[in-house]
């Protein structure tokens, strides 16, 4: 009994979550189709619970559980919170879309249950395997989710694009991985950190950091590891696509912050390797997302570059640069989720994704057009939203780490630029374009309950983010500082800019 | 004077704006537009009272107002950024022009605007509280935000409300500034952090930069983010060859949107030159005021040269805007009380002569539908107070003495032609006094070439017996007679009287030279 209260400290949430997983599979086979609704009660009755059970851990300090497989700080406690936010959030965003399809309604709560546990392992894994796992965990849901509507093709294409490459590139991290036990004889992280630190840097270790930084940069879908993202975004469930853009790719930022600084912070060509795909990604994202046409696929390239703008904060290795990662990863879940509430309900009103479908949405549901144009304004981070806040503080400790980064700060401010052409082309189309198909459509629009409170809630948190965004830039930074940069110290002082400009 | 609060200033539209957007307001038109009138009125009588209670004879900010949060706390405490605003005599003289020229815009909107009313006057009102947020603010961060959140409202009052190539037009209006300002992002980050790593302190107040500080910044530093500072400023007041979004944005602009256009918004750059550039980086300024000089005598030629072969009435009126902000430069350049009383006397005057040349253009297109010079003729027959009012507004653009322009380009070019003593500093030895004589020189030739277009459109739309076709054309109506009368009133008073103007800003400007 006592071990099982050594593990809750750190794994409560965790494990009340795999309970909700088994009670909503008996729902899901103890139901018939049309009464499964009550799945979807249960998840989110359940993942509010989980939710509110962060109460009972311990905060403040380091807990780990497994002998030091799973680390449970400030830092992994903020990601696991935002990661079941996501989840709460995807599970209602689903419902509607979920009943309309008719049938296996239960599997669906229930994969996206499984694949939030896997997310929130990932983000305190510290011990290979256990990333192995739980990476596993949260991939293998999604393959499946991916394929939800069986009869649509692109559904299909989604999912076994989505297989095919997710597998080849866990097996690349895999291999990252041996060589690292290779030079250590070690699996848990403390451990490999510790023997490393008498380690001389090898080949070796650069191979291993290069494999895993690919690994990761697929689930990032960091550039050139993105290929896969717009056309699963584009077949997936809608629902499904936002999970992937958001919840996965917080908790592959949350693994990939804590594997990088303790590990690999040392190797001399850590920032140059963070910085150059962080500056392809963004860019690359951007570029491609400017001849795009249809929505879910700008919104693909747009959450390529958007996770190039966030790798920025990895690549100056600061613990400001990271407090920025996480704040704008804060910011990232509810303006992006937000925007894809909103497509969502404009897909479930139209059956329409393309960006010339929402011209003259403004004269038939301003309202509906107005929460859009915030989340999309606060993706191309124009004030007074949260994603502008989120960019400044970002670039802010981008430049705080030295003058060495300023081509690093310009390159992303021009990007911003391109960004903010095509979020105002939606943004345009909505306003400025004479009445289209759907808006000609006569008729109410109704918007089911559970997407509207996915869509005023997500746009309360981006205006409120961006309003008063002093307590939550504490928390992250408060995060940031329970994790340790693994960096030994430099003789030279980076932020004399003498030595940067000269006299 | 314990009401009057800036803070609530800047807020009064935004609540404007909500009240009109919201469910709870008629959709009918006239009662939007009385009640915009009506808000827009308030919110430049509250202005009003600023100037009373601004003491002129005191230079620095006065006014100041810091929003705390509920607990005590600073805005964005972390950052060290404040919700701070603050005015001197320069801003609240820019203060005052934009809640002027926002009723005034207002009002002439009755025509212009036909469609989605309820959308038109919140976006106004937005605009309007993003202006006075960059005139007011009194935090690096708080400037740079509200100069963002201009970009918006902008977009969508010239690509909704807009004739021709209206799309076009604003998405290049926003690309430009957006692309401006990114580099002034650079330069404030970079002085900011130059600042911590300095004195170990992180803050966004701007009265820190611009006061004496105890450490210089290095040569390099300050000329790199002077220039990022610049690119920003330059795009907005424009200079050339960065102005190239002004005429196509002007020409697809509704009129009162042109007027906000080129009244304020071109204003922005200049008072963004003399609050960040001059008094942030005074280093780089004493190098690289030749170059200001420069730059601005290019604007008064190349927009002038230009302006000579428009045929399209609007167009004309922008590339004067262009050649007119060049003399602001200049005044800049010269870095002396003259010369930058004369900016800032220009950016006022320039604000209601544009406004007012604008409104004369727009006056014209209603009726006619047409803005080629050479369709029109002869109007002045059927509409004699169009034309008087607009010879007055014209002759006050060419700067004719005692009128407002005349005061403003004296000052300038007085101020850069006496900028360089022959026995004072100088790097350059004898050629640079010279040659910035010679170029003042060519700058005041431009101020002919200015006469002459302008001239010459006046004699060609009004003069002669009227067009056939325009016979039906009448004469101004009392709204249009309430809006160009009052301009043509501040260009009067200001003309005979520019102490009254320029006392408020005078002592502000001296502050500013001496710490240069």
């Amino acid at each position: 009994m006592n071990l099982l209260f050594d593990i809750a400290n750190a794994l409560l949430p965790e494990m009340l979550l795999a309970i909700l997983i088994i009670i909503c599979l008996v729902l899901t086979f103890s139901f018939k189709d049309d009464e499964q609704n009550l799945v979807f009660i249960a998840a989110m009755t359940g993942l509010i619970f989980i939710l509110v059970s962060f109460v009972f851990l311990p905060n403040f300090q380091e807990n780990s559980a497994f002998s030091g497989a799973f680390i449970s700080n400030n830092f992994t406690i903020l990601f696991r919170i935002l990661i079941l936010l996501g989840a709460t959030f995807t599970v209602l965003l689903s419902k509607r879309y979920v009943s309309n399809f008719g049938n296996s309604i239960g599997e669906f709560y229930t994969l996206i249950l499984m694949a939030t546990l896997g997310a929130m392992l990932l983000t305190g894994a510290n011990d290979l395997i256990m990333i192995f796992v739980a990476i596993e965990t949260l991939s293998i849901s999604s393959f499946a989710l991916c394929g939800y509507t069986k009869l649509d093709k692109f559904s299909n294409e989604a999912a076994l694009k989505y297989l095919v490459i997710g597998a080849a590139s866990t097996a690349v991290m895999l291999y990252g991985f041996s060589f690292l036990y290779g030079i250590t004889g070690q699996t848990n992280v403390d451990d490999i950190v510790y023997a490393l630190s008498n380690y001389e840097g090898s080949i070796a270790l650069i191979i291993s950091f290069i494999f895993v930084v690919a690994g990761f940069g697929y689930k990032l879908s960091a550039v050139p590891f993105h290929t896969w993202a717009p056309d699963v975004y584009q077949g997936a469930p809608i629902p499904v696509a936002a999970y992937l853009s958001v919840v996965s790719k917080i908790a592959a930022f949350a693994a990939l912050i804590r594997f990088m600084t303790l590990i690999y912070a040392d190797i001399s060509i850590f920032t140059v390797v963070i910085a150059v795909i962080s500056v392809i990604t963004m860019t690359a994202g951007n570029l491609m997302a400017v001849g795009q046409k249809n929505i879910k696929r700008l919104l693909a390239y747009s959450s390529i570059a958007q996770a190039g703008y966030v790798l920025l904060g990895l690549a100056v290795l600061t613990t400001e640069g990271i407090s920025g990662m996480i704040f704008y990863l804060i910011v990232y879940l509810f303006m992006n989720l937000g925007t894809w509430a909103a497509v969502q309900i404009f897909a479930s009103q139209t059956g329409m994704d393309s960006i010339d479908d929402y011209n003259g949405l403004a004269h038939k549901n301003r309202y509906f057009a107005l929460c859009l144009s915030v989340c999309l304004l606060s993706l191309a981070g124009i004030p007074i939203t949260a994603g502008f806040f989120a960019k400044f503080y970002l670039f802010k400790a981008v430049l705080f780490a030295g003058y060495e980064y300023m081509p690093l700060l310009i390159i992303a401010l021009v990007n911003t630029v391109f960004a903010v052409f095509y979020y105002v082309k939606v943004i345009r189309a909505m306003y400025v374009r004479p009445v289209g198909k759907f808006a000609k459509q006569n008729g109410e629009v109704k918007i089911s309950l559970s997407l509207q409170t996915v869509l005023v809630l997500t746009v309360l948190a981006t205006v409120f983010l961006g309003l008063f965004a002093g307590p939550v830039i504490d928390l992250s930074k408060a995060s940031a500082d329970s994790l340790r940069i693994n960096k030994k110290p430099q003789i030279e002082n980076s932020t004399n800019i003498t030595s940067c400009l000269g006299q | 004077m314990e009401f009057l609060s800036l803070i609530l200033l800047v807020l009064l539209p935004i609540i404007g704006a909500i009240i009109i957007f919201g469910p709870w307001f008629p959709q009918n038109e006239v009662k939007i537009r009385r009640f915009a009138k009506g808000w827009a009125g308030l919110v430049f009588i509250y202005s009003l009272f600023f100037i009373v209670g601004f003491n002129s004879s005191q230079a620095g900010y006065q006014f100041e107002n810091i929003l705390k949060l509920p607990n005590g706390n600073d805005w964005i405490a972390p950052l060290g950024i404040n919700f701070a605003f603050g005015v001197d005599g320069i801003s609240i003289t820019l203060l005052v022009l934009t809640t002027f020229l926002v009723l005034i815009s207002l009002i002439a909107s009755k025509y212009s605007i036909t469609k989605r009313h309820k959308l038109y006057y919140s976006m106004i009102f937005v605009l309007e509280a993003a202006i006075l947020g960059v005139f007011t603010a009194k935090d690096l961060f708080l400037f740079f935000l509200f100069w963002e959140i201009e970009l918006i409202p902008m977009y969508f009052l010239i690509s909704i409300w807009g004739t021709g190539r209206k799309e076009y037009s604003a998405m290049k209006f926003i690309l430009y500034t957006f692309t401006g300002s990114i580099f002034m992002l650079a330069s404030i980050l970079a002085v900011v952090f130059y600042h911590y790593s300095q004195t170990g302190i992180l803050t966004f107040d701007l009265g820190v930069y611009t006061a004496i500080k105890d450490y210089s910044y290095p040569m390099i530093f300050s000329i790199l983010a002077f220039f990022g500072f610049f690119a920003a400023f330059a795009v907005k007041l424009p200079i050339v060859p960065l102005h190239t979004w002004l005429p196509d944005a002007h020409v697809d602009a509704p009129t009162p949107v042109s007027m906000l256009l080129a009244g304020i918004l071109l204003k922005m750059g200049g008072y963004g030159l003399i609050r960040m550039n001059l008094q942030i980086l005074p280093e780089a300024v004493k190098v690289l005021a030749p170059l200001l000089i420069i730059l601005g005598v290019i604007n008064i030629i190349y927009a002038a040269c230009i302006a000579l072969v428009q045929t399209d009435l609007k167009k004309l009126v922008a590339y004067s805007s262009v050649s007119h902000m060049g003399i602001v430069l200049v005044g800049l350049g010269a870095l002396n009380a003259a010369g930058i009383s004369g900016a800032v006397f220009q950016m006022v005057a320039h604000g209601i002569i544009s406004a007012g040349l604008f409104m004369v253009v727009g006056v014209i297109y209603l009726r006619t539908h047409t803005r080629e010079i050479p369709m029109l003729g002869g109007i002045g027959q059927n509409a004699p107070r169009i034309m008087y009012f607009s010879l007055m507004i014209v002759l006050a653009s060419l700067g004719l003495p005692l009128l407002i322009g005349f005061a403003a380009e004296t000052l300038a070019f007085y101020g850069a032609f006496t900028s360089y003593a022959f026995d004072g500093f100088s790097a350059f030895g004898w050629y640079l006094p010279v040659s910035i004589r010679i170029l003042t020189a060519v700058g005041i030739f431009g101020i002919i070439l200015t006469a002459a277009y302008l001239l010459w459109m006046f004699q060609k739309v009004f003069y002669g017996n009227i067009l056939p076709r325009w016979k039906n054309f009448h004469d101004a109506t009392p709204h249009e007679v309430v809006i160009l009368l009052s301009l043509i009133l501040v260009i009067v008073v200001f003309g005979f009287y520019p102490k009254g103007l320029s006392s408020i800003f005078v002592p502000t400007v001296n502050n500013i030279v001496n710490l240069i």
